[in-house]
């Protein structure tokens, strides 16, 4: 009986929050994701389409295996996962006006695509203000565009089809980005404890 | 400077680009079929199948722009 109501009271009690140290093998393999910059910045100087492919092919090949790593290694933490989309932002932001820079892209495309994004990332302040607390909104639809992101620095470096793939890539942000908005700006936001992981 | 041949590297690049697309528009269909029946009034499940829309809509883009890039279409 004793042990019964020892075990009850134990199932009660809510379990110790597990801390995950910042330096674990999962922000390790983000951080690295810096390290194909700068290769990437010399193909592109020195016009190897090729080398600068598979460099921003190892910086979005990178960004899958840090979740990978995060679950094989158990160190999931809200921190990585700001940081995973810290690390998305300056790779793909530099990325793309990198290949701009150099004329690999379309400059009209690519300033609505880097314009959207920085609105994207105001409104996402923003919620965290409604809120109260520090949150990040999950848009489904946003994780797919960031992917895309990576491609279209692809499609630049390999010139594959760019100004297609370009054009058609600044609607989908647009309704993303105003799908999102009205999330982030209008609909009442969640409460914590049923806040989406 | 170059590691692969021209056709080489255009070959890898489509098949990168339409395989990775056409996987995509299966995976959200797939994703998408298993909300059917789900509330569609919950808004995490209208955030779900608009992304999942939006994952269609970039895979068939990524297909269409790999048989340009090919001269099919």
């Amino acid at each position: 009986m004793a042990s019964t109501a020892t075990a009850t009271s134990e199932l009660a009690a809510p379990a110790p929050r597990r801390v995950v140290p910042i330096i674990n093998p999962a922000n390790a393999v983000t951080a690295s994701r810096f390290l194909t910059l700068p290769f990437l910045w010399w193909a592109v100087d020195r016009g190897y389409h090729q080398w600068a492919t598979l460099f921003i092919f190892t910086c979005a090949i990178l960004d899958k295996v840090d979740g990978l790593m995060a679950r094989v290694f158990d160190c999931k933490s809200a921190f990585g996962e700001l940081f995973d989309a810290i690390a998305d932002g300056i790779c793909f932001g530099f990325g793309l006006v990198l290949v701009t820079a150099y004329g690999w892209a379309p400059l009209g495309p690519v300033s609505v695509i880097v314009s959207l994004g920085v609105l994207n990332t105001i409104l996402r302040f923003v919620y965290m203000k409604r809120a109260g607390r520090a949150t990040n909104y999950k848009s489904y639809a946003m994780e797919r565009i960031v992917a895309f992101t990576a491609y279209q620095i692809g499609f630049a470096t390999s010139g594959m089809e760019v100004r297609f793939f370009y054009w058609t890539f600044v609607p989908i942000m647009i309704i993303t980005v105003a799908y999102d908005a009205k999330r982030m700006l209008i609909d009442p936001v969640p409460p914590a404890s049923g806040a989406r992981p | 400077m170059t590691f692969l041949s021209d056709s080489v590297f255009r070959m890898i690049v489509s098949l990168l680009t339409a395989g990775v697309g056409g996987a995509w528009v299966v995976h959200e269909l797939v994703l998408m079929n298993r909300l059917r029946g789900a509330n569609t009034k919950d808004p995490l499940v209208r955030d779900q199948w608009f992304g999942y829309v939006i994952g269609i809509a970039i895979g068939v883009i990524g297909v269409v722009g790999t048989l340009r890039f090919n001269g099919v279409l």
